[in-house]
Order: structure tokens, then C-alpha cells, then sequence
């Protein structure tokens, strides 16, 4: 055996003096390291110590410990309430921790948090732009397309203060039925109530009564020179 | 002389019977049993006050810690899956708790020394066991926390080193850094320890040299 392999085998055999003396080596290191001592003198004279600290140890204590009044205050620390509560309340402190702890994960930069954030940001815009425009009446004038849903059909505003008995004095006396409306404005879809009357004829009839403040066909062929009639 | 020293030293409380009886407390622990609570209570009560009074010098301190220690022990035996020795796993428990009790109380400042701690030493003749065992107490006081436990672990309790590591929770090499280290300051605080002690009052290493 070389110097150094004898000088690793004693600084190891060193280290584990302790467990020599108080007998808890495994097999196989009390067998070498017992080898070892034999044949070395420092060892011989650590091991001595080392069982001199384990005699100091173990010996027999001047004092008794009576465990009896110790488990009684356990008792009662088991059975307090208090001990109770930190035992429900320790499950929710640790899964606070746990939330915790993942939420600090996630935020850690850089990491897929702040793109994961950029996305949601993203989204959330895009929805709450899309609730607002859903929450708002659309914009739509009589003269587009969407409200020529009913082709041959008139749309008549009635003036501020004519009442509804009015109005339907005004539609019978003019030969014209309601068939849409009123709508959130007050506009009411008309048609001539005899099938073979004209639409022009009726719009004619309407435009002459003093109580009707406008009319527009809805017929889309007629639409730009409607709003040119209208004048506003 | 290695049968010898293995049988002599084996703690009774560590043997094979002793461990199955004391993973069926804890199993009878795990389902409410306060008789079963009551009797590994006691089979530990002795052994953790003599260790945790010695680490802590009051015994109201080490009894709070055994309290604390129990308590975690009626909280958790259904956990207990006999990984290893129960013993193991409740001086675990123990060691957390008188560690962090340690954290809290630091009974002792840095600058105390043992001079001011422990009478003169009057002559170099080796000492009785009692005396030597009340020098022990003093002089483990003046080593930090962690060798004061390994010692403890290792010369009083008999735990071999990867025991004290599975209690520790660190590595093997470590639990036998911080013997090393201890044993080195013991001696220099106890150096009637060797028999009689060194002229120039240094402590010896390994390899014989003084440091």
C-alpha cells in the first residue's frame, strides 16, 4: 500500500472513529477500519477518546424524567380548541403556499408568462370591444339596404304631437295599413290597404297629409331620389 | 472485539422487536388510539428530555420541544409509510423542531467563551465520567447547533452516520464534516478528554498535527 492510499485510509477511517466506538459501523467498514486502528497509533489513542465521550454520554442521568405531567399538558394542547383550528387552518396555509408558489412560477420573467399574458390581454380587449358594439343599437338609416327587408312597403314618421288615435285616422282616412312597426324612432311600416292601389299613389296621399312629417319608400331603385324628396 | 462493542452498543430501542412495536403504535396512532399515543410517548419521553434538556439546558424547553415533536407525530402517523426505522423518523420530527427552537432562542451570544463558562481546570488527570459527562454539557454549549446535534445523535442516541443523515436531512459526508469539526473543538475545550492534555493546549487532527 503507497503512502497515499495509507494517508486515505486514515483520514477515512478517522471520520468513522465515532461510530466504532459506539458500534453502528455496517459490516464491512468495522472490519477495515478496526484493521486499520490496529495498526496505527493515533487511531488507538481516538478510539479511546471516542468510547471515553460515548461511556459520558450513556451514563446513567442523575435526573428522572417523569413523562406523566408533560403528556398531560399534550393532552390538553390536543384537545384545545386552538390546536383544533391550526389543524384546519394548517391544509389552507399550505394550500395558499402551493397557489403561491405556482403563481410566482408562472410570473417568473421570461418564461411563457408574459406571452400568456400578452395573449390574454389581447383577448380580453377583443371580447370586451365585441360586448360593447353587441350592447349598442345598430346604426342604421331607412335608406340602407338591411331595412329594404320588406320591398313595397312604406316607412312613415308620424309629427311630434299626433296621438295614436291620429295615426290611425290618418291610415284609414289615406287607405293604408300598419304591416311593420313602430320601431324604437316611431317609424311604422305602411302598404295601401287595397291590393291594387299604388305604392307611389299612397306615398303621394301621405306626403300631402300635414300630420305625417316624412315618407320613404323602401324600394330600393327609389331611394336616392326619396332622400332628395325629403330634403334633409 | 467487534461483536463485543456491536452488541454492548446497540441501543435496545433500535432493535427489530422494538421498531415493529413501535410502527404498530403508530399505526394504531394513525386510527386515534391515545393508549397507543400514551405508550410511544413514554417509550420516547425519557431518551428525547436527557437529549433535548442537554442541547437546550432547560428542560421546559426540551418538553415543549417533545410536546411539539408528539403533536406533529398524532397529526401525521397516517403519513407514516415505514420508510424508515419509526425511531428515525421521530428524532426527525424532533430535530426540526429543536432546530428551529435554536433559531428562535439564541440563549448564546457569540462572544461568550468557554473560559467564562466552565471552571478552571485544576490538573490534567484524566477525569471521572461524571465530571467529564458535566464538562460535556458545558463544553457542547459552545459548539454550533448543527454539531451539538450530530454529537448528540451519535454518542448518546447511537445512531450510525447514515441514520443522522436521514434525521438531518443532508448528505453522509456531511454528518461526518460536522463530527469531525466537533470532535476537533471538544477536544480543544476538554483536553483532559485524551487522558492528559497537550503542553501547547492545540487541538489534534487526523494526522496527528496541531491546529
Amino acid at each position: 500500500m503507497s503512502s497515499l492510499q495509507r494517508s486515505s485510509v486514515h483520514d477515512e477511517a478517522w471520520l468513522l472513529l465515532p461510530w466504532l466506538a459506539n458500534g453502528r459501523l455496517s459490516s464491512e467498514q468495522q472490519v477495515w477500519v478496526e484493521e486499520h486502528v490496529q495498526s496505527c497509533a493515533k487511531c488507538t489513542e481516538e478510539l479511546a477518546v471516542q468510547e471515553r465521550l460515548c461511556e459520558a454520554f450513556t451514563a446513567p442521568d442523575r435526573v428522572t424524567y417523569a413523562p406523566g405531567p408533560s403528556f398531560r399538558k399534550l393532552l390538553d394542547k390536543l384537545d384545545s380548541p386552538s390546536s383544533e383550528d391550526v389543524e384546519r387552518t394548517e391544509p389552507r396555509v399550505r394550500a395558499r403556499a402551493g397557489t403561491s408558489r405556482i403563481r410566482q412560477t408562472l410570473w417568473r420573467p421570461p418564461g411563457f408568462a408574459w406571452a400568456a399574458s400578452f395573449i390574454l390581454m389581447v383577448g380580453m380587449t377583443a371580447i370586451i370591444a365585441t360586448a360593447y358594439r353587441w350592447s349598442q343599437p345598430a346604426y342604421v338609416t331607412h335608406s340602407d339596404p338591411v331595412a329594404a327587408a320588406h320591398p313595397g312597403v312604406l316607412h312613415i314618421s308620424f309629427d311630434r304631437g299626433v296621438t295614436v288615435g291620429e295615426a290611425g285616422e290618418v291610415l284609414r282616412v289615406n287607405g293604408a295599413q300598419m304591416v311593420d312597426g313602430p320601431d324604437a324612432i316611431g317609424v311604422v311600416g305602411i302598404t295601401p290597404a287595397k291590393s291594387t292601389e299604388s305604392l307611389r299613389d299612397l306615398a303621394a296621399r301621405m306626403r300631402a297629409d300635414p300630420r305625417v312629417r316624412w315618407v320613404e319608400p323602401v324600394d330600393s331603385t327609389n331611394d336616392k331620389q326619396q332622400v332628395k324628396n325629403r330634403g334633409y | 472485539m467487534r461483536d463485543t462493542r456491536q452488541g454492548d452498543r446497540e441501543p435496545a430501542y433500535r432493535s427489530g422487536a422494538s421498531a415493529a412495536r413501535e410502527a404498530e403504535l403508530i399505526t394504531r396512532i394513525a386510527a386515534g388510539d391515545r393508549k397507543a399515543f400514551e405508550e410511544l410517548y413514554n417509550l420516547y419521553h425519557r431518551r428525547l428530555a436527557r437529549f433535548l434538556t442537554r442541547l437546550t439546558r432547560h428542560f421546559d424547553v426540551a418538553e415543549e420541544i417533545i410536546n411539539d415533536t408528539f403533536l406533529i407525530v398524532w397529526r401525521k402517523a397516517r403519513d407514516f409509510r415505514g420508510d424508515s426505522q419509526p425511531s428515525t423518523w421521530i428524532l426527525g420530527i424532533a430535530y426540526r423542531r429543536a432546530r428551529n427552537a435554536f433559531r428562535s432562542a439564541t440563549r448564546i451570544t457569540a462572544g461568550e467563551n468557554l473560559e467564562g463558562l466552565l471552571p478552571p481546570l485544576t490538573s490534567n488527570e484524566p477525569m471521572h465520567a461524571e465530571e467529564l459527562r458535566d464538562w460535556l454539557l458545558q463544553a457542547l454549549v459552545q459548539l454550533p447547533a448543527e454539531q451539538r446535534l450530530a454529537v448528540e445523535l451519535c454518542y448518546e442516541l447511537g445512531y450510525s452516520c447514515e441514520e443522522i443523515a436521514t434525521i438531518m436531512n443532508c448528505p453522509v459526508n456531511t454528518v461526518k464534516t460536522r463530527l469531525f469539526h466537533a470532535r476537533a473543538k471538544l477536544q480543544k475545550l476538554l483536553p483532559a478528554l485524551g487522558g492528559t492534555a497537550p503542553p501547547d493546549g492545540k487541538v489534534r487532527s487526523s494526522d496527528g498535527g496541531a491546529r
